[in-house]
């Protein structure tokens, strides 16, 4: 099922990639957490270009690393994606400093 | 015969097809190699510029191994007897397909992947090399293990039978294997060893003509320096794009496998007690974002947003410092597998 909600981090995302990726056309007030990201049916209309931006602009804000065992284009699929994978990432980390 | 529901195949995503499919079909006989692993064993990691092999129009840049031969150096580097079958006609190669998916056995086939139905269009590209493995069969229709899905697919026979026999390089022509068999024991440190062994050889080969290995690299500096004088900056952006894509696309895990390959000098430091491959592999981790660096500086330059600094022989030069980088680690790696 397709959700309009878009949550926080998917919002800040969201403004992260408008910015990266130098998106000048308006973008689509009905986008939705679950749209695709990158590909023909992109509403950002992103190519594989825009996503090596995306990926190694990610990797330096949220200080993670996408690549090897996880696949890109799997994490690159949707905002929704993007964002957990982020989230799961990040609490990974800040659960090893607490136990460290 | 084995249809979706009965079937016990362990289907597991990776990165990269060969690799990944190796590593799948190799769990279901009992061998627990991972992805990275396999990409190891097999001697995966490569670097290649040839100017005059074009596909789709543009110069092949490749950052692995010839496509089979990661199959090729796992199994015999395993002690695992793999059958080999190629066709002339497309129906005769279906036929010999369901005799065996009809016997239980998975069956490992090369393909085209722009024809398989499956494959979403943003993920639909000319490259007749991908690797998947057919599990069952419910009469017309198969069931598919392909490695860069989260789950096994389906997919019908007429297109099944078009994507085995694409046109183009690296024509399938039918290709499909099976695992006939292990020979004895895994012997996983020796394997190890003469996939690293391969690897630095590829890799720091001195040929006449520095087309592959670091010379290769050094060399495709320097022709990505000349591409906006020699081809206008149309055309040096379809040749840098297509080299990004190559590089960071196509199951590479980023950074041209250099991060698969890491993954695997990690493993390899726990099979062969060697704790300075751990320093390797992190230094390979660094070369793999420094070639993530180039992908980044150079789709800048394709998408025209260029910042102070991005130009071509910034890139040359990224390329140079890769060249570098691994130069040492090939030479280190090789030391210490001596």
């Amino acid at each position: 099922m397709k959700s309009n909600e878009i949550d926080e981090l998917e919002k800040e995302l969201l403004e992260f990639i408008i910015e990266v990726c130098n998106i000048t056309d308006p973008v689509p007030d009905n986008i939705s957490a679950d749209d695709p990201l990158i590909g023909p049916e992109s509403p950002l209309g992103l190519d594989s270009l825009d996503a090596v931006e995306i990926v190694v602009a990610a990797e330096k804000k949220y200080d993670i690393r996408i690549g090897s065992r996880e696949t890109t284009r799997k994490i690159l699929k949707s905002l929704k994606t993007l964002a957990d994978y982020i989230r799961k990432q990040t609490k990974g980390k800040a659960k090893s400093k607490a136990t460290a | 015969m084995r249809d979706n529901e009965k079937n016990s195949f362990i289907h597991r995503q990776s990165a990269h097809c060969e690799s990944g499919g190796t590593s799948n079909i190799l769990l279901n006989y009992g061998v627990d190699v991972s992805e990275a692993l396999v990409f190891g064993i097999g001697a995966g990691l490569f670097f290649g510029f040839f100017p005059f092999i074009k596909m789709n129009g543009l110069p092949v840049v490749t950052f692995r191994n010839m496509p089979g031969r990661i199959l090729k150096n796992t199994s015999k580097r395993l002690g695992i007897k793999i059958e080999s079958y190629k066709f002339k006609n497309p129906e005769k190669s279906m036929d010999a397909l369901d005799i065996l998916l009809d016997k239980g056995i998975p069956v490992g086939l090369q393909a085209g992947c722009y024809w398989l139905p499956y494959f979403p269009d943003a993920l639909r590209f000319h490259f007749n090399a991908h690797t998947l493995i057919a599990i069952g069969r419910k009469g017309d229709e198969y069931l598919i293990s392909d490695p860069v899905f989260e789950e096994p697919v389906t997919c019908l026979r007429k297109d099944l039978m078009k994507a085995r026999f694409s046109e183009g390089p690296f024509s399938p022509k039918g290709k499909m294997y099976c695992i006939k068999g292990i020979k004895g024991q895994v012997d996983l440190p020796r394997a190890v060893t003469k996939g690293i062994r391969e690897t630095c050889w590829f890799m720091l080969a001195k040929n006449p003509i520095p087309l592959i290995g670091v010379r290769g690299i050094r060399y495709f500096a320097k022709r990505v320096q000349e591409w906006p004088e020699k081809y206008g900056k149309r055309r040096a952006s379809l040749l840098l794009g297509n080299a990004i894509r190559m590089q960071e696309e196509v199951g590479t895990g980023g950074g041209g496998f250099r991060l698969m390959y890491a993954a695997f000098l990690q493993e390899a430091a726990d099979i062969l007690n060697k704790k300075e491959l751990l320093d390797i592999s992190e230094r390979m981790t660094e070369t793999g974002d420094k070639w993530r660096e180039f992908a980044l500086l150079g789709a800048r330059i394709c998408k025209d947003r260029s910042l102070d600094g991005d130009n071509y022989d910034n890139l040359s030069n990224v390329l140079l410092d890769c060249a570098a980088k691994e130069y040492g680690i090939y030479n280190d790696l090789r030391e210490t597998v001596r």
